[in-house]
């Protein structure tokens, strides 16, 4: 009975004597790393899930920074090949499908307004745009936010000189005929640091269409962006809108031209403030109310075209100019 | 049995000692500056992390990459993106060692010697500074600035931006640390 308790106190004694020397012994630099506080803030941020503000066509999740105003110049030329272009045409550079001038502002790191000015690529031209965009969700590094959510509201006004034809889709009897609304809803995942994809279910309405031509329509797009170094990637975006077979099939019929959906594919180089898209699509319109529903132009006929964007971010934040 | 008590008690006695020679700074402060005659840019971080053991003078400041905030936000976008690369380097870190002879458990003001390593953007470098330690009441003050050349970090800059970026980078660090509590 007595060698039992003795043999503990033995190993107890040894315990005891193993921790005194640790607490002896000064913190080697393994050892101070540990009580080092966790510097990583929780649920952090994906930042730069895309560089810029749209893909080629579609928009991706981003929105800019609080006071900054984003300058955007968008330019669509005529068709590459094809019937109506190759080298006479010079590959299309004789013409420009679509010219759009934007300028977006943001109120808040979340929200930003946006006012354009683009061409219009059918016979609804002259276009006016204000726009909304909205930063719902973010997407954080540690998954407990999976995907970001953004949405994106616009209006855009047909300034185009109103036509005689009742069954022509700029027969405008009012301003409020004038009007086409988008909604979209962005859904963005920044997979790594070099791969990103977007979905954007989306809806057109247009107050006044050609003559069984759809006043609403559902769309969905999809957007994908690697990096090939570090200031340049790939960019790739599809629009799929939703129709009606038989009034797609009576105006196909009517107008002698096939809808198509949008791809889009280009090569987007960033500059530090500077955004360059160079790409190719076979949509001939910017804006969304009019690539979504009305593109009638095909890859397959020769008939994508080259596209540039040009962006510029301008930052107006002077509060935190004071250095500290 | 009372010895083992005796025992017990003496040994927490040294646990205690042995954890007084810790400090830890929650909120350091770490700050750059790169200035050209085209822009000042600043960064600050203000979560950034040390533990200094006053007994061996080993000192170590961690601080995380994305944590640094700038007047603007973009260049914050740019600085985690294309130079920093905080997807691939998250985190920056000194680990070092005061190699003067102080006793930071006394009140007073001390200029001394650190000399370390500092690890930014994967690479390695030793480095060497003067900092300034204020001890009072057990809180000990520090202050240093150390001058960063980016390209020995294989931080690049492009060309177009060249004129912009700074070749060397002042690093500012201020920490208020207060004993570890165990």
């Amino acid at each position: 009975m007595t060698t039992k308790p003795f043999y503990f106190n033995v190993v107890k004694c040894l315990i005891l004597l193993l921790l005194v020397s640790r607490s002896l012994t000064s913190y080697g630099q393994t050892e101070l790393e540990k009580d080092l506080e966790n510097t990583a803030p929780a649920h952090e941020k994906v930042s730069a899930t895309f560089k810029s503000t749209k893909l080629i066509n579609g928009h991706t999740n981003e929105t800019i920074y609080k006071h900054e105003l984003d300058f955007k110049v968008d330019h669509r030329f005529g068709d590459i090949a094809g019937s109506n272009g190759g080298l006479r045409q010079f590959f299309g550079l004789d013409n420009s499908t679509d010219v759009r001038i934007g300028f977006d502002y943001g109120i808040s790191d979340r929200l930003n307004v946006g006012f354009a000015r683009a061409k219009g690529a059918t016979t609804v031209q002259q276009l006016y745009e204000f726009n909304v965009k909205y930063r719902l969700l973010e997407q954080t590094t540690d998954d407990y936010v999976p995907v970001a959510v953004t949405l994106f509201g616009s209006n855009t006004i047909a300034a185009v000189k109103a036509s005689d034809d009742p069954a022509s889709a700029t027969a405008y009897r009012n301003l409020t005929d004038r009007m086409n609304y988008v909604t979209q809803i962005i859904f963005a995942r920044k997979f790594n640091s070099s791969f990103s994809v977007s979905l954007t279910p989306g809806y057109v309405h247009r107050n006044f269409t050609a003559f069984r031509d759809q006043n609403n329509m559902f769309s969905v797009g999809a957007g994908a962006r690697a990096k090939i170094t570090k200031r340049m990637a790939l960019v790739v975006d599809y629009f799929m809108p939703f129709r009606n077979k038989d009034d797609e099939a009576y105006l196909e019929q009517l107008n002698g031209v096939k809808f198509y959906n949008t791809l889009g594919v280009g090569l987007e180089m960033e500059t530090g403030g500077h955004i360059f898209h160079l790409n190719f699509t076979n949509a001939t319109a910017i804006q969304e109310m009019q690539f979504i529903p009305q593109t009638t132009s095909s890859w397959l006929k020769g008939q994508y075209r080259w596209g540039f964007s040009i962006a510029r971010r301008f930052s107006f934040d002077k509060k935190k100019d004071k250095r500290s | 049995m009372k010895r083992m008590i005796l025992l017990f008690g003496l040994c927490l006695s040294f646990m205690a000692a042995g954890a007084q020679n810790i400090f830890v700074s929650k909120a350091t402060s770490i700050t750059f500056f790169s200035s050209t005659p085209v822009e000042d840019i600043e960064g600050k971080s203000t979560t950034a992390s040390s533990v200094v053991d006053i007994k061996s003078r080993n000192i170590v400041f961690k601080v995380s990459n994305t944590s640094f905030q700038f007047k603007k936000k973009l260049m914050q976008e740019h600085f985690n993106e294309n130079y920093i690369e905080s997807d691939k380097y998250p985190f920056s870190i000194f680990r070092g060692k005061i190699t003067d002879d102080v006793d930071l458990s006394k009140d007073g003001s001390y200029t001394v010697n650190v000399e370390g390593t500092l690890d930014i953007h994967g690479v390695t470098k030793a480095y060497q500074s003067k900092a300034n330690i204020v001890v009072a009441k057990g809180v000990i003050t520090a202050r240093t600035t150390i001058r960063v050349k980016i390209e020995d970090h294989q931080i690049k800059v492009p060309s177009i931006v060249f004129k912009n970026i700074a070749e060397f980078v002042d690093v500012r660090i201020s920490a208020t640390y207060q004993p570890k509590k165990s």
